[in-house]
């Protein structure tokens, strides 16, 4: 592949680490939305690379470890019913619901099926005109114009049984929420650059404005994202405070506009409930009323429903930067991938999960973490 | 589900009004919706792609130029590197002591 090995180059990383500490007069703290680009900072090193120049606070942007108990309480309460084929993204089965998780249910006799695309659960639901086939439409801005063609292709087709769980989140109102909390410590945002792909940066110009706070556009390889805290620190200092776009391959401003149109044809803005975080107002996607008969919500009568956490788990703690993961008492203990006791430690781009998976190649062992 | 990755498009296909592709990741070829990218591709071009759907096109000119930068701004520090043992040693040399050195 051309033009992606490259920006793994070991030789340019180090310059580009150097040229980072030289730049910081003092320790920046910066947040990368996106759970992609955890696994790479987690996974290559390069917050401890940068300590003391940098210190990297690790966003909400994983949809896995966001969707609120709720909804997955609400896709176990589906996946459970004899009529129903229910269909997700893979990294879902094994979110922990209030009794179990998708997984469990599968093994009960629960009828859920991994899907690569939300066009195979379709397919699915056309080739098995006598079952309902429910897809569990998660996700950020990557994943809603994937999801909002399904739905619009659904209609196109005449596909009456078909329907979609929806809980959708978008980026710009985490920021705003991040910003507003009276403990926030970030000065500066690599802004998640596939979601930018799609939606552009135009919102993103408003937040950095309002918030004076510098964001840069940063993709996903190791130079990408090392390009792009160069970028914010040098902001930083130099006391400015616009949208930059380091991600120029593969992001213009006006993003994607066939897909962002799409999505705003099927879904509508909406408050949103984030898991481990709370409520943020506008901060959702759901089905615009026209599309209303493809709501699973509606059409299988799933009301409101009251769910509680463990309270073992520190997920909202971690989301919001003022605990490492390893520092949780119960990480790597009563906290595994295989038995996980929030959503961050279930997918690769949770960073519970990503600090869990490079924990050999931590210099603190399990047993110091628990123990401190 | 929420990695994006890049695959190179290398076959088009109308399904029913609806642009559909094979696109190959590395040696893996999956099919992929290609409707929203669809005002600018030609079999050949890089696209990014998440959950079986193009969300936006590589521009491979972009691509080089941003690494390039990358590349020539290494090698410049690489001549800074070189050049900081030689004044180094050269301050070691001088008599007197050197105050307010640049950070």
């Amino acid at each position: 592949m051309k033009y992606l090995t490259e920006y793994r180059d070991a030789g340019i990383a180090r310059s580009l680490i150097d040229r980072i500490k030289r730049t910081a007069t003092r320790p920046w703290t910066l947040m990368e939305v996106c759970g992609g680009q955890t696994h790479t900072i987690v996974r290559q090193g390069l917050d401890e690379l940068l300590e003391g120049a940098i210190e990297m606070i690790h966003g909400p942007g994983c949809p896995v470890c966001v969707t609120p108990l709720e909804q997955i309480d609400k896709a176990l309460t589906l996946a459970a019913r004899p009529d129903v084929i229910f269909t997700s993204f893979g990294d879902m089965l094994r979110v922990p619901g209030s009794d179990c998780d998708l997984q469990q249910v599968r093994a009960r006799g629960g009828n859920v099926r991994v899907v690569y695309s939300p066009l195979d659960a379709l397919d699915l639901a056309r080739r098995n005109p006598d079952r309902e086939v429910v897809f569990f439409a998660v996700g950020f801005e990557t994943t809603a114009p994937a999801n909002a063609m399904a739905v619009w292709r659904a209609r196109e087709l005449g596909v009456k049984n078909f329907s979609v769980l929806v809980s959708h989140v978008t980026v710009p109102p985490a920021i705003s929420a991040i910003m507003e909390s009276p403990d926030n410590r970030v000065q500066g945002f690599l802004a998640a650059g596939h979601v930018c792909a799609v939606m552009g940066w135009t919102e993103y110009e408003l937040l950095a404005a309002k918030y004076r706070v510098p964001i840069v556009v940063t993709g996903f390889e190791p130079l990408d994202i090392l390009e792009g805290m160069l970028m914010a620190v040098e902001q930083l200092e130099k006391r400015t405070h616009v949208v930059e776009n380091q991600y120029v391959r593969s992001v213009r401003r006006e993003g994607t506009p066939a897909a962002r149109l799409r999505v705003e044809e099927v879904f509508e803005l909406a408050d949103r409930k984030w898991r481990g975080i709370g409520e943020i107002p506008m901060s959702g996607l759901k089905l615009r009323a026209e599309f209303s008969e493809y709501d699973a919500e509606s059409k299988f009568g799933l009301g409101d429903i009251r769910v509680s956490e463990p309270v073992e788990c520190h997920a909202g703690e971690v989301l919001t930067g003022k605990l490492k993961p390893p520092r949780c008492p119960a990480f790597g203990t009563r906290c595994t991938p295989e038995r996980p006791l929030g959503a961050l430690m279930v997918s690769a781009e949770g960073a519970c999960a990503a600090y869990y998976h490079l924990a050999k190649y931590r210099d603190e062992p399990a047993e110091t973490r628990a123990a401190s | 589900m929420c990695l994006g990755i890049p695959g190179k498009v290398v076959e088009l296909r109308d399904d029913c009004g609806f642009l559909m592709g094979t696109v190959d990741f590395g040696g893996v070829r999956r099919e992929v919706c290609l409707a929203y990218v669809q005002s600018d591709i030609q079999v050949g071009d890089f696209v990014v792609v998440h959950v079986g759907f193009a969300i936006s096109r590589v521009d491979e000119a972009e691509a080089r130029r941003t690494f390039e930068v990358l590349r020539e701004m290494s090698q410049l520090d690489e001549l800074e590197w070189m050049e900081e043992p030689a004044a180094a040693s050269l301050d070691a040399m001088s008599p007197q002591p050197q105050a307010g050195a640049a950070p």
